[in-house]
């Protein structure tokens, strides 16, 4: 939080900078701030609802300061971010389904709302929503899998990294995203 | 058929696409591309459908994103914490184990007595919860600023309340001994409005009843207005506008609108 002025107002707390993070400690937020739209967004594409999704990635940057204070492993933290956040997304999912609480519809009617006012007039806007609505019904009918490599790939994550967070095989991940992208070629042409 | 059997497949095209294509394999995939257009035509479908999926990928979940201060505010400090309490406390490991095993024991066998003694008064334990309707708790919610500089307030638009992390919330919610509140019921308000200078902190929000029928939540909105305009027009001073509101955002209603009840809020 930036500190503005010296002067602290009588009785009411003065936030002030932190007294000297640690250079992990800084290390960690500066990582947080390189990647918590994406895992955000990653979870959020999974069906997490979004209060959880944010406790997810504080869970995330906790459980990466514990494992590099440990002198563990540097190599990839990307594709380990999004690893641990992928397992802990899963745990969520199925304790909301033990719990039999809605899961949110990761392309949900809200988000169709969202998309429909984008286009400049309304015959533009009917076509660009039939476009999209086409394409959320592709993407909905895939198998979860296919989903969540799509997803990771739109966040940046290479096949490599990809098979390494969701614990498939690199030939896997490819025949998926082949197979996932030829799908949505099909649907954009149709 | 045979023909279509020496076309480039849809994987390799994708992996063409996204630059994963085995070099060995990728001279002769792309000496295929120069002199088939169908193949070129679906390698440009397939780079159309990608630019399709990310737009929507990222139009569906961009706006539900929180604001990210909030959340970064909140790691830092639980990153302080958890890098206080692991500071060198104890030099023997060994010792350390056993002295977290005393500990946990001592609470659960403290759990148990306070489990039966609600369990024997189940009224006079809840009786103990503080439940806010009006007023944040002092020494809970003292309020805390991030700037009393009225230049940075006045000089740009007035900000909105952002919305509160749900993991700021709960933890409000826990400090006020309602863990289990229903959230409609309450709005996690700042006490000194961002657009006074209140600080994203813990310190700044408390649990406001949303079922106040007098002092409320618009009431205090309509003060954190006023404070707004008389700061900026120069008839009151920013610190002190931030003290009265924190100190007692009533009584500060009271003096600021001269009256002793809420005026009527348009909504």
């Amino acid at each position: 939080m930036t500190v503005f002025e010296d002067e602290v107002v009588a009785g009411i707390a003065r936030i002030e900078a932190p007294a000297g993070p640690s250079p992990l400690e800084q290390e960690v937020v500066g990582l947080f701030d390189q990647f918590q739209d994406r895992l955000l967004r990653y979870l959020l594409s999974m069906g997490v609802a979004a209060a959880d999704a944010e406790e997810i990635v504080q869970e995330v940057f906790l459980a990466l300061f514990q494992h590099l204070r440990r002198g563990k492993s540097r190599r990839n933290l990307r594709a380990w971010v999004f690893q641990v956040a992928h397992n802990l997304g899963l745990k969520q999912l199925s304790r909301m389904r033990r719990t039999k609480q809605t899961l949110v519809e990761p392309e949900g009617l809200e988000l169709e709302r969202r998309l429909a006012d984008r286009a400049p007039n309304p015959e533009d806007r009917l076509a660009a929503n039939q476009r999209q609505e086409h394409l959320l019904g592709v993407l909905r009918a895939m198998p979860e899998q296919d989903q969540r490599c799509l997803s990771l790939r739109a966040e940046g994550l290479t096949y490599r990294e990809i098979a390494q967070v969701l614990g498939i095989s690199l030939s896997g991940v490819s025949l998926s995203l082949g197979r996932s992208l030829s799908r949505l070629a099909r649907a954009d042409k149709g | 058929m045979q023909y279509q059997e020496s076309h480039v497949s849809d994987q390799d095209l994708a992996l063409l696409a996204d630059g994963e294509l085995d070099p060995g394999r990728t001279p002769e995939v792309a000496a295929h591309l120069a002199q088939c257009w169908f193949c070129r035509a679906r390698k440009q479908d397939i780079e159309n459908a990608i630019v399709d999926f990310v737009r929507v990928h990222r139009e569906m979940l961009d706006g539900r994103l929180p604001p990210p201060a909030p959340m970064r505010a909140m790691l830092k400090a639980r990153l302080a914490q958890i890098a206080e309490t692991n500071r060198g406390w104890w030099p023997w490991p060994m010792l350390q184990t056993w002295c977290y095993a005393g500990a946990a024991l001592l609470v659960v066998v403290l759990a148990g007595t306070f489990w039966s003694y609600w369990r024997e008064n189940p009224s006079r334990a809840s009786a103990r919860r503080p439940v806010p309707v009006s007023f944040p708790e002092p020494s809970l919610t003292p309020g805390a600023v991030a700037t009393v500089n009225k230049d940075l307030i006045c000089g740009t638009p007035r900000p909105k309340n952002r919305a509160v992390p749900a993991s700021l919330r709960r933890q409000v919610f826990e400090e006020y001994g309602i863990p289990s509140a229903e959230p409609r019921a309450y709005e996690v308000d700042y006490l000194i409005t961002p657009a006074l200078g209140g600080a994203d902190d813990i310190r700044n929000l408390w649990p406001q009843s949303s079922t106040a029928a007098v002092w409320n939540a618009r009431v205090k909105d309509a003060l954190e207005d006023r404070l707004h305009d008389l700061v900026c027009e120069g008839d009151l001073d920013l610190k002190t506008a931030q003290r009265d509101i924190a100190s007692d955002w009533i009584a500060a209603y009271k003096k600021y609108f001269l009256t002793d009840q809420p005026v009527a809020v348009a909504r």
